[in-house]
């Protein structure tokens, strides 16, 4: 059996996707799993971001995500990705799956966004694609001591940068800003010799670790 | 749907900069493409963004957030701020970029700072589609060079301060009040006076108190003790007449020149009117000067061999790196050079006459090239010939012989003194380039007649000539014969200048400069050549007599209509590529390599870089106006 026909079983009774979703899938799935450790300015990172009724896990639903990319340790304000679910939700996921590509994917907050993404992509593509996640609320405070000492809201480190947004509580709209916070973490990261996704991956999670001691 | 998002945030891109100048004005378009290709870049505090050693800037780069410091880095300060900072909407670096030449500032975050950057081409076509962002640009280039400008004026005046002795009027450097005495004073007072007083020489004037003669402490063994000279007799006997003099307006520079030229170490400052005003020794001159110009000098004329000529070649070498580093100005300081080049080359052809007979063989020795325009760097090869004449046209060829004979000792003397001989064979032992004024008349008229390439190149080389040693008359005959020839055939001159266009500055559309392969610039080949070439048109196209480039400039021009700051513009930049020649060698000699006239505009500072731009300015104008003449 193919992967798609397991697929379309995974799916039930979901409304079917379109053509464009269904050979992004399966480009996605054809790309080899990414190694994670080539230096920052070799690597594509994915800043991530949702918008959701609310924040109870339990019962808000995706809304929409909003996704940018940072190449080479460039920001590229072209090279960006937006989308409602409504009104086909398996499309807009699988639009950001050919966006994504295997990069690694930087949220801030990864509790509430992997979890709410990793749902809606089980419920409607019918499978948890696998990703190295990053995650900015633990990153943050432990590159940057200095200017919040524990973990801290979105809004906490984007006056501790002073750094503004042209919308904010919008998914792309936060992901600029979260996307500026991540250019700074880069490159205070690179300075303490942490030089690649993976390593990023661990360094956050080291501090998470810590602070459940 | 992806489109959206890029619509998103460039649209956040482009309100950004619409909150600054010159991007609020810019057209919407130009706005756009702008805004679609800025990246954002996060630039830790304390890192470098750009510096000099990154070479050409690659990125163009507007701040979006934090401080970005600009710091003066080069050797010279070319703008009236040493450190500036840069906040949000402001942009960097303009005049490099847009020139295509490294930073002369280093940009370093003060803050921990975010910057939209650009590519460096992407700029450049910004510039071209955006008529604001283009005039905003440019008018940032030219704020810098204003200040530059100033700062060169500034800088100019010091260093003047600093030269004033070479730089000050005669009239200022005379010590004290002129003691003199008349014709008919007995020589004993005389001669008491200059005792008392300890005065190196005593004046002689007229009854209207002009100068007439000079009477030096030097004359007093020969003239006076060995002679037995009676000394109740008037100085007037005794004295020389005719002494040298010059106008209280004169430089320093004109005073050392004079002393060289004529190997004296006293001259008399007279005002408007000759009027003696006072006396100025060598000594008043160069009181800080290791070696002297007397001393080279008298070192030359008293050379009874090849070995004291050769040490005195040294010491002129010598001398003329004392004053490149003391700044002194190229049309001065080739003078200086030719002028005591000549002295050498004059002592050795008389030393050489010791060995060979030449009696009764009238003739004169011709210099070409640079040396006949005066216009000798610190190693230039020799370009010599002959002109004689022969009342017997049987003699010709004896004559001939003897001459040329006479001339390879010469040319071996010359190369065992620094001055290499040369490879091209344009030198009086030649017998090629030993002709009588006919041969040379008819010579030149060949060349003129039918000026095919080897014609137009022997022309740029010979007709440069002037008389070094000898009969004078020849070269005034010769000169007077080809100004008329090339006068009356404009088919030649136009020929000439086609010829002389061949070559253009090294002037870049884009970049600053267009170098070679390796980097550099031949100033000889893309610099001075330019002028000297288009000099020459000009002198033999108006008659002007003289051999030297400035001189056929100054002369020359105001006869086709140049106004007078126009032509010392042009003096200028073609006296500040000789001066850059002299300095290259200068500073190659020192590191005992062999020099080239080729320059890296990269090694020059920010300052030097501009002036060079602007003199090779000049050299299009100069060329442009060439073009125009001869409809070319």
């Amino acid at each position: 059996m193919s992967w798609l026909s397991r697929l379309k079983i995974a799916r039930g009774n979901q409304p079917p996707l379109s053509a464009e979703a269904e050979r992004a899938l399966e480009a996605w799935q054809a790309l080899a799993e990414a190694g994670h450790e080539q230096p920052h300015f070799e690597s594509r990172y994915i800043v991530l971001n949702t918008e959701a009724t609310g924040l109870d896990l339990e019962r808000d639903r995706l809304l929409a995500v909003g996704a940018i990319a940072i190449d080479g340790g460039l920001l590229h304000p072209r090279d960006a990705y937006h989308a409602q679910l409504e009104p086909s939700p398996g499309d807009a996921l699988a639009g950001l799956l050919a966006f994504v590509g295997r990069s690694p994917l930087v949220v801030f907050n990864a509790t509430f966004n992997r979890t709410i993404l990793e749902r809606a992509f089980a419920r409607q593509l019918g499978f948890t694609p696998e990703f190295l996640w990053i995650d900015l609320y633990f990153l943050l405070p432990s590159l940057f001591p200095e200017r919040l000492e524990r973990p801290g809201r979105l809004a906490d480190w984007m006056a501790a940068f002073e750094i503004e947004t042209f919308q904010r509580h919008h998914a792309l709209g936060d992901a600029w800003a979260i996307a500026q916070l991540f250019l700074a973490a880069q490159s205070r990261a690179l300075s303490l010799a942490v030089t690649n996704p993976r390593a990023l991956a661990e360094h956050a999670q080291a501090y998470r670790q810590k602070l459940k001691v | 749907m992806s489109n959206d998002a890029a619509t998103l945030l460039v649209g956040a891109s482009t309100d950004f900069l619409r909150n600054f100048s010159p991007f609020n004005r810019m057209e919407a378009e130009a706005l756009g493409f702008l805004a679609e290709r800025a990246v954002l870049a996060f630039h830790a505090r304390g890192s470098e963004i750009l510096t000099p050693e990154s070479g050409v800037p690659t990125h163009f780069h507007i701040v979006q957030r934090g401080k970005i410091q600009a710091r003066q880095a080069g050797q010279a300060t070319v703008t009236e701020y040493t450190s500036l900072t840069l906040g949000p909407g402001e942009c960097f670096p303009i005049g490099a970029i847009s020139a295509r030449r490294p930073s002369t500032n280093a940009y370093v975050a003060v803050e921990d700072s975010f910057c939209f950057q650009i590519s460096a081409d992407d700029f450049l076509h910004l510039m071209q589609i955006s008529p604001v962002f283009h005039l905003f640009c440019t008018q940032y280039i030219a704020s810098l060079l204003s200040q530059s400008r100033q700062q060169l004026q500034s800088s100019f005046a010091q260093r003047a301060a600093e030269q004033q002795t070479m730089t000050t009027a005669l009239g200022k450097l005379i010590k004290q009040d002129p003691v003199f005495v008349t014709p008919d004073t007995p020589t004993r007072s005389a001669l008491e006076r200059m005792s008392e007083l300890h005065l190196g020489c005593m004046v002689v004037v007229d009854a209207e108190r002009h100068p007439v003669g000079i009477l030096t402490q030097s004359d007093l063994l020969p003239r006076v003790i060995l002679a037995g000279f009676d000394l109740a007799r008037p100085i007037g006997e005794l004295m020389t007449a005719n002494p040298h003099q010059l106008p209280a307006s004169a430089s320093a520079y004109d005073a050392v020149l004079e002393m060289a030229t004529h190997g004296v170490r006293h001259l008399l400052v007279v005002d408007s009117e000759s009027v003696l005003l006072g006396v100025v020794s060598e000594r008043d001159l160069f009181s800080l000067q290791r070696i002297s110009l007397r001393q080279i000098r008298a070192g030359i004329d008293n050379a009874a061999d090849i070995a004291a000529l050769q040490r005195a070649s040294k010491d002129i070498r010598q001398l003329a790196l004392n004053l490149i580093a003391q700044g002194i100005g190229a049309e001065q300081l080739t003078q200086f050079i030719s002028a005591l080049n000549d002295a050498l080359t004059r002592r050795i052809i008389t030393l050489a006459r010791e060995h060979h007979d030449l009696v009764g063989i009238d003739f004169a020795w011709f210099a070409f090239g640079s040396e006949g325009r005066h216009e000798q760097t610190l190693s230039t090869d020799q370009d010599n010939g002959i002109i004689f004449r022969c009342a017997d046209a049987k003699q010709v060829k004896e004559t001939r012989t003897r001459l040329v004979e006479f001339a390879r000792t010469v040319n071996e003397d010359l190369a065992a003194c620094g001055f290499p001989l040369c490879k091209g064979n344009i030198m009086a032992s030649n017998p090629e380039l030993c002709l009588t004024l006919d041969e040379w008349k008819s010579r030149f008229g060949d060349w003129i007649r039918e000026p095919d390439p080897q014609a137009l190149l022997n022309a740029s080389i010979f007709f440069d000539f002037r008389v070094l040693y000898g009969n004078e008359r020849f070269g005034d005959q010769l000169r007077s014969a080809l100004n008329k020839g090339a006068k009356g055939n404009s088919a030649f001159l136009r020929m000439m200048a086609a010829n002389a266009l061949k070559v253009m500055p090294p002037l870049g559309r884009i970049r600053d400069f267009v170098v070679e392969e390796d980097g550099t610039i031949d100033l000889k080949k893309s610099g001075a050549r330019l002028f000297v070439d288009v000099a020459r048109i000009l002198a033999l196209r108006t008659g002007v007599e003289s051999s030297s480039t400035v001189q056929r400039l100054r002369q020359g021009s105001n006869k086709i209509g140049m106004s007078p700051e126009e032509v010392s513009a042009i003096i200028d930049g073609f006296n500040f590529i000789q001066l850059l020649r002299l300095r290259s060698q200068h500073l190659e000699t020192e590191h005992d390599s062999a020099d080239d006239n080729r320059i890296d505009p990269e090694s020059l500072n920010e300052l030097d870089r501009r002036i060079l731009k602007e003199a090779f300015r000049q050299a299009r104008k100069l060329q442009l106006r060439l073009k125009l003449d001869y409809q070319l």
